[in-house]
């Protein structure tokens, strides 16, 4: 495998995560059943692969005219009474946040489950200027409890087990450990309630901007987007430039697929339109609505006419779920907010250079190709970004070199029958000793390495006599 | 405003970069080629299943709606919502009761009934001055129940979609932990398509709309689904037949 040697952190990360068991652990856990549910739910509804073709169609036809579609939004975005802010980049859309707090006096905010603001960093800016950011998705309020980033875009926490939230809880907040997930949660809503009641700020990110109507679509689960667009006075939407889709009639054939490939829902529990602020006679809704629509990128994937089809991912994060690599090494080997196989392809073009050695980490086995709602050809992509890195001089780290060597020594042996049958009898007779229910844990010396990180299988017969036994094929 | 001018150039230059300019090697895994220019959005479209059948519509909307967690509690006349309500109130033990305006049908005789049963109860007028309207939010905070009407269902995912009005705010099906909807049975669509269709951009664009699908959920500690996080943890659904069928 190829792979820059821009980034000798990944290779250390990806070693800590496979070594780390109980991580995978978690990992196949919180995976294995929600994939077959979220399968179920797909195949009871007969019009799944039309209604995929249709958000592939609209998502396509919407990115190749964003010039007019962006003009549009912005005009009824503005006609609604809502202020709009572009920003080329991170620095620029942070700045404006921060801004805003400064002069608006605002101290506390709260925050829907947002990857945009993670994207742009904007919880340490706005800390820094004094403003109090709470986290109010569960999971995201899980990590940030914790210091750390999340490690899926759309379950933030999955690299826990019920035990570490407990703990986590319990030495936070003193409250008596438990592992039931429902208690927790019960902590966890009587903590936000209380700052959902107090904030004057609310931030959210947007899965949908209507340019027809500029309405804002924010779907979700728990209701923390509901109450951060509802309670504060004033709210701040983050959104990607791509966010932003021709007409509200759209609108079904999206969220049909969204949550079928994601959660396995028919569609989240709420569907929130924005789209202008609390007029007087109102009870609630944000007095001021701020809507920052972010580049940081997104023109450049734009650019290039094979990775512009990144630009249609609604952030399902279905392929992350079925992706082997992902589900081995889980979400903060990555090491950027956006994971798995989708933050491989956009990650270069968002965080720049120190990403592109992303699209290698891949074994591009066609998973998320098939599970994609809107059948982005990701492992496409990734090989044309791996042709891209590659252009750019690429140096083989050692162990790849060591790897490739090795591959081609074999290409060599396998030629010859004779010998291949010969090595696979002296390789299963040293591996029988070590074998224990069929698989070899550990073998000594030069071997060691090739159980470092899995269990080796032990073949039952040589490799040549077992395919000797079956049918030629040619 | 310098930013939306640069950043509008750029998406112009790159939309008109329709081909490559370097030769790439055509790539195993490609397919097929996508293509990069696709039909109009208007040239789309996606067959919708119409059911014409209202009983139909209401038993799928009710097996849906009772799948996700959420709890069917029948079909009544205008006349029997009251008496139905203050029922559903009871067996819920909620006490603070907030009555949001109804949209088709009057609520009115249900806060009245619930008034007459010694219930406290929160009505929504005029927004009033900052203060009147601070008031007015922590008072549904503490309600045990809050009661709206609304503009419709769809029958295929057992969703019901809110579209709030100054006496009718979002925050009534958000803050008590149980919430009851009222839907016209001939208000029930048969899915998202014809729901978002009858609802109208005019609408929908109006005033604050929410679809609402089950009880607020979370998967967030090992997938594990748990009701009620933020939202309410008890939907209840009570369907309006009109007397004229
Ligand atoms: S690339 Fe496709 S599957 Fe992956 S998050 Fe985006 S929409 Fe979902």
């Amino acid at each position: 495998m190829a792979v820059s040697s821009s980034n000798p952190g990944f290779f250390a990360a990806i070693e800590t995560s496979i070594a780390d068991t109980e991580l995978r652990r978690k990992l196949a856990n919180a995976s294995g059943h929600h994939l077959e549910s979220a399968a179920s739910t797909r195949a009871e509804f007969p019009r799944y692969d039309e209604e995929r073709e249709a958000a592939r169609s609209l998502k396509t036809a919407a990115i190749g005219r964003l010039d007019e579609l962006l003009i549009e939004l912005r005009t009824r975005l503005e006609g609604n009474g809502c202020h709009v802010f572009f920003a080329d980049d991170a620095a620029a859309a942070r700045r404006y946040i921060v801004d805003l707090a400064r002069v608006r006096k605002l101290k506390r905010a709260v925050k829907g489950k947002s990857m945009t603001t993670e994207e742009i960093e904007l919880n340490p800016a706005l800390e820094k200027a004094g403003v109090e950011v709470v986290e109010t998705d569960l999971g995201e309020y899980i990590v940030q409890l914790r210091h750390e980033p999340p490690s899926h875009i759309l379950t933030p926490a999955i690299h826990l087990s019920k035990e570490d939230v407990g703990q986590l809880f319990h030495d936070r907040f003193g409250t008596a450990y438990t592992n039931e997930p429902e208690r927790l949660t019960a902590v966890a809503r009587d903590n936000l309630r209380a700052a959902f009641l107090s904030a004057d700020l609310g931030i959210t990110g947007v899965n949908f901007a209507i340019a027809e109507t500029g309405t804002l679509v924010l779907v979700e689960n728990e209701g923390n987007g509901r109450f951060s667009s509802t309670l504060p006075d004033t709210l701040v939407a983050v959104m990607g430039i791509e966010k932003v889709i021709a007409r509200l009639s759209d609108l079904s054939h999206f969220l049909e697929v969204l949550a079928r490939a994601g959660t396995g829902q028919k569609i989240t529990t709420y569907t929130n339109f924005i789209t202008r602020p609390r007029s007087h006679d109102e009870l609630d809704g944000p007095r001021e609505i701020h809507v920052v629509i972010l580049d940081n990128g997104r023109s450049r994937i734009l650019a290039d006419p094979v990775l512009r089809e990144a630009l249609n991912c609604l952030r399902c994060g279905a392929c992350l779920n079925v992706c082997p690599v992902y589900r081995s090494i889980g979400g903060h080997a990555y090491g950027y907010p956006y994971q798995g196989p989708i933050g491989s392809i956009i990650s270069p073009a968002l965080f720049g250079k120190a990403a592109g050695h992303l699209p290698f980490a891949s074994t591009l086995c066609g998973a998320c190709r098939e599970i994609c709602p809107v059948k982005i050809d990701i492992p496409k992509l990734l090989l044309h970004l791996r042709w891209k890195e590659n252009q750019n001089n690429l140096q083989w780290p050692r162990g790849a070199a060591k790897a490739r060597r090795g591959a081609a020594r074999f290409g060599r042996m396998a030629n010859h029958p004779r010998t291949i049958r010969a090595l696979s009898r002296i390789a299963v007779l040293i591996m029988r000793p070590f074998a224990h229910e069929g698989y070899v844990k550990w073998m000594p010396g030069p071997f060691r390495n090739w159980t470092l990180t899995r269990d080796f299988p032990v073949p039952k017969a040589p490799l040549k006599h077992r395919s000797a036994d079956q049918p030629q094929s040619n | 405003m310098g930013a939306f001018v640069r950043i509008l150039a750029s998406v112009k230059t790159a939309l008109e970069m329709r081909t490559l300019v370097n030769s790439e090697p055509q790539v195993e895994a490609s397919v097929a080629a996508p293509t990069l220019i696709e039909p109009s959005a208007a040239q789309i479209q996606v067959p919708i299943a119409r059911v014409t059948h209202r009983a139909e519509l209401l038993s799928s909307f009710a097996r849906e709606l009772e799948a996700i967690g959420g709890v069917f509690a029948g079909s009544v006349s205008p006349g029997e919502l009251p008496t139905r309500s203050v029922a559903i109130a009871d067996q819920l033990g909620a006490l603070i009761i907030a009555v949001g305006e109804g949209v088709t049908h009057d609520l009115l005789p249900i806060a009245n009934l619930l008034e007459q049963h010694h219930r406290d109860l929160i009505l929504f007028g005029a927004a009033g001055d900052d203060e009147a309207r601070r008031a007015a939010l922590a008072r549904i905070a503490r309600a045990d129940l809050g009661i709206v009407e609304a503009h419709c269902a769809i029958a295929a995912s057992g969703t019901v979609a809110v579209v709030a009005s100054p006496a009718r705010p979002n925050a009534l099906t958000l803050m008590p932990p149980a919430v009851l909807v009222i839907v016209p049975a001939d208000r029930i669509f048969p899915d998202l398509a014809s729901a978002i269709e009858q609802l109208g951009p005019d609408l929908i664009a109006g005033r604050r709309t929410v679809f609402i699908t089950g009880p607020s959920r979370t998967a967030d500690i090992e997938k594990r689904i748990v009701i009620g996080v933020h939202g309410p943890r008890n939907l209840h659904v009570l369907a309006l037949w009109p007397t004229d069928v």
